[in-house]
């Protein structure tokens, strides 16, 4: 009995003497840098920035802001009309490109190039075209017999220029997501449908979407917490005007921290998103498993 | 005995082996950067012309070879520059000078106020004999750390409001386009300019149908429009603070006038008068405006807009384009205070090299090398020194610009920005709340009066977080 016990304390050290001797310990030595790496870049900033949050008084100060409320309501609307609309077509137009043919193929290269396109001289175009005195959107208004229309100078219109750049940008990427998910449905069932006779829309219906649901969501949330961080497209586009009345939160939080110097209150403009943001990454791992 | 065992017997010594190095290597680094030579950091705004800079570079290449020093010099444009002092002073990883174009008033007036600029006092006692009046107070700034006030920057070129015209368009709208002949009283000054878009698009549809008679910026993305906002705002004699520093917008008679000057904004854009995208435009945006011509007028608080016309294109600057002062105040006819922006140079309280800071400013600020470094800026800037501002450039009766600003700086009252009577006004600006006040009398249909209100109110929300 003795012996046996013996054995099994030895039998229990050497195994740990394995496990936390040799091999683990070097392959803990060769992930130190990525671990180093990550908890400088990630760790740390993130409870540095949880540690300013927690600052109670920051968050009357920047719900005090007359323009905070509306700056949520328009990270809502963007993110919201953007992303689904967005996803939505590029649902539909994948089953264009999901084609076999020639002329798919050549369409499609030129249906990706927004997506090749800088962002930057991208979103000064959509301005330039979308300009009241000489914009070419109003000149072919007015050479039609329309009024032209002042479209970044009034909010609705402006935040609307902003989504469909945004569409317009990244429909072309997410699309060629839902191409290679259509492909990897076999092709098989369709031809089972054939044989029943189902129609196109039945075939949408009860192969397509739901062979490609899982995709099509966690597609959908990752755009989502991409389209919440986004900063280019409204700082350049309206850059808050007319009358910082189409700022997200990723506008005005740098506006609080890298004009005003108030790197506090940047912290709480991003927190009271964090809760949405965490609900999208909790549903996309949980979706992913 | 394989690779493997030999690894595994050895691992220990590895990893601390590696650990000691990361520790002495950083000293070891320090050791032999200590040998070497000082080295200045300077982050400098980038000059509109290449002549600011090349002037720049030389001065620093100078003083480095005459104290044995390396000065560090690099030049960025101030959307940029600005941002970055704002991270380094948060960050405490600091140049040991550092001069932007939108530091007096998105960074001195703060980080004074946080305790985290370097107090200069010393340098601004050796150069107050040289110094405009009005630009010398804007240094003084108030330190909420150690409560006191102090110099904190050190002022050395400003810029005011003035506005630029085509003569041509003027005169082919039917009137005299000699500055002389511009009526500068309040009500016949704007209603000129209407006249002259009036003129212009009854005579040729086609040609000015989409020219305007003034360009004023009125954005919330704009630092010119609360410039011209607090200018216009002192022609209807209003006062937002005291000079202690005290909100008194809300006074009877201060806030009809904030009410009267967002009637001002608000009706010359309702009336047409203004371009409908003047709601969006930036500070360059009035600047391109004018110079494709689809304005006929703009007010511009420097002279940079025939400045940019003099490097390519001589007759625009000399024959075409004129410059003139504001109108007289709508209130009793006479004349009220330029508000003058002056642009300092700030010492970072976590500068390393201070001593050598404060040498290379009192270097750089020497009348010669100062009077090189500001004509180059050809009239954009106006000196803030007395005997810089003596040079004959500033003086030139064939210019037709410059002289316009030199008077104004040296003969018209001045008068330094709210920020120099309370740091907290410094919020005010970058939110631009008169940006925001006209916005929300055009595009939402607020009246005037409740737009002020906001205004006013969202100013003395911002004075009491500043306690």
């Amino acid at each position: 009995m003795a012996q046996n016990i013996q054995a099994t304390v030895i039998s229990v050290v050497s195994h740990r003497r394995e496990r936390w001797g040799g091999k683990t310990i070097l392959g803990l030595a060769f992930c130190s840098p990525l671990i180093l790496v990550f908890l400088v870049l990630v760790i740390t900033p993130m409870l540095y920035e949880i540690y300013l949050g927690l600052d109670r008084t920051i968050y009357p100060a920047i719900f005090s802001d007359p323009i905070f409320i509306q700056t949520l309501w328009n990270t809502v609307i963007f993110v919201g009309v953007a992303v689904n609309v967005k996803m939505f077509l590029a649902l539909v137009v994948s089953a264009l490109f999901a084609a076999d043919h020639w002329a798919v193929r050549i369409l499609s290269g030129i249906f990706l190039l927004p997506w090749a396109i800088p962002s930057l001289p991208g979103i000064l175009a959509f301005r330039w075209m979308l300009n009241g005195q000489w914009g070419i959107v109003n000149k072919i208004l007015n050479d039609i017999g329309f009024a032209g229309y002042p479209w970044l100078v009034r909010r609705p219109t402006a935040l609307a220029a902003a989504i469909v750049y945004h569409i317009w940008k990244y429909l072309p990427f997410w699309t060629l997501m839902f191409v290679a998910g259509r492909r990897s449905i076999p092709k098989d069932l369709y031809e089972a449908s054939d044989i029943d006779g189902a129609q196109p829309l039945q075939k949408f219906r009860f192969i397509t979407f739901p062979m490609l649901r899982n995709l099509y969501l966690i597609c959908s949330l990752l755009s989502m917490v991409f389209t919440l961080g986004d900063f280019v497209i409204i700082k350049i586009m309206t850059g808050g005007a007319p009358g910082d009345s189409t700022h997200v939160l990723a506008t005005l939080a740098y506006r609080y921290t890298f004009q005003m110097g108030k790197l506090d209150w940047g912290v709480g403009t991003f927190i009271t998103a964090l809760p949405v943001t965490l609900l999208f990454i909790f549903i996309l791992i949980r979706w992913v498993k | 005995m394989g690779k493997k065992s030999f690894l595994r017997r050895r691992i220990h010594w590895i990893l601390v082996l590696c650990l000691a190095l990361a520790f002495i290597g950083p000293s070891l680094a320090g050791l032999a950067a200590a040998a070497e030579k000082a080295k200045l950091t300077v982050w400098w705004n980038k000059g509109y012309y290449k002549e600011e800079d090349e002037g720049m570079k030389k001065l620093a290449t100078e003083f480095g070879q005459y104290n044995n020093v390396e000065v560090d010099i690099t030049f960025t444009i101030q959307d940029d520059l600005s941002p970055k002092i704002i991270s380094a002073l948060i960050a405490r990883r600091v140049p040991d000078v550092a001069f932007c174009f939108f530091t007096d008033w998105q960074i001195a007036p703060k980080f004074a106020w946080d305790g985290k600029l370097a107090d200069v006092t010393d340098v601004i006692n050796d150069l107050k004999p040289r110094y405009l009046e009005s630009h010398l107070k804007t240094g003084w700034l108030y330190n909420n750390a150690e409560k006191k006030w102090s110099y904190y920057s050190i002022p050395i070129e400003a810029q005011a409001l003035g506005s630029h015209y085509w003569k041509d368009l003027v005169q082919e709208a039917g009137f005299d386009p000699d500055p002389k002949k511009i009526p500068m009283k309040w009500n016949e000054y704007w209603a000129f300019w209407k006249k002259v878009q009036d003129n212009l698009r009854k005579k040729d549809p086609a040609k000015y149908g989409k020219v305007f008679g003034i360009g004023m910026t009125s954005s919330s993305r704009a630092t010119d429009t609360f410039y011209n906002f607090e200018q216009y705002l002192l022609a209807f004699h209003g006062e937002i603070l005291s000079p202690e520093g005290k909100v008194v917008a809300a006074e009877p008679k201060n806030r009809d006038a904030v009410v009267k000057t967002l009637a001002f904004f608000t009706s010359i854009y309702s009336e047409g008068y203004v371009p409908s995208d003047a709601l969006t435009w930036t500070d360059a945006d009035n600047n391109v405006n004018f110079s494709n011509k689809t304005v006929v007028m703009t007010p511009n608080p420097s002279i940079s807009i025939p400045g940019a016309h003099f490097f390519t294109n001589k007759d625009n600057y000399y024959n075409k384009i004129g410059s003139i002062l504001q109108p007289a105040s709508p209130v009793d006819g006479k004349g009220y205070p330029y508000l003058v922006s002056v642009k300092p140079i700030i010492i970072p309280k976590d500068a390393k090299e201070q001593v050598l800071a404060k040498k290379f400013i009192r270097y750089i600020l020497g009348t010669k090398n100062f009077t090189a470094y500001v004509t180059a800026s050809n009239g954009r800037w106006f000196p803030s020194f007395k005997d810089v501002a003596a040079d004959p450039f500033f003086h030139n009766p064939k210019d037709p610009h410059v002289p316009v600003a030199t008077d104004q700086h040296l003969n018209k009252p001045t008068r330094p920005f709210y920020y120099s009577y309370h740091p907290a006004y410094s919020q005010v600006y970058t939110e631009n709340v008169w940006g925001k006040a006209i916005s929300r009398v055009v595009t939402e249909k607020w009246t005037n009066e409740k737009a002020a209100d906001e205004a006013i109110g969202r100013i003395q929300t911002i004075f009491t977080g500043w306690k």
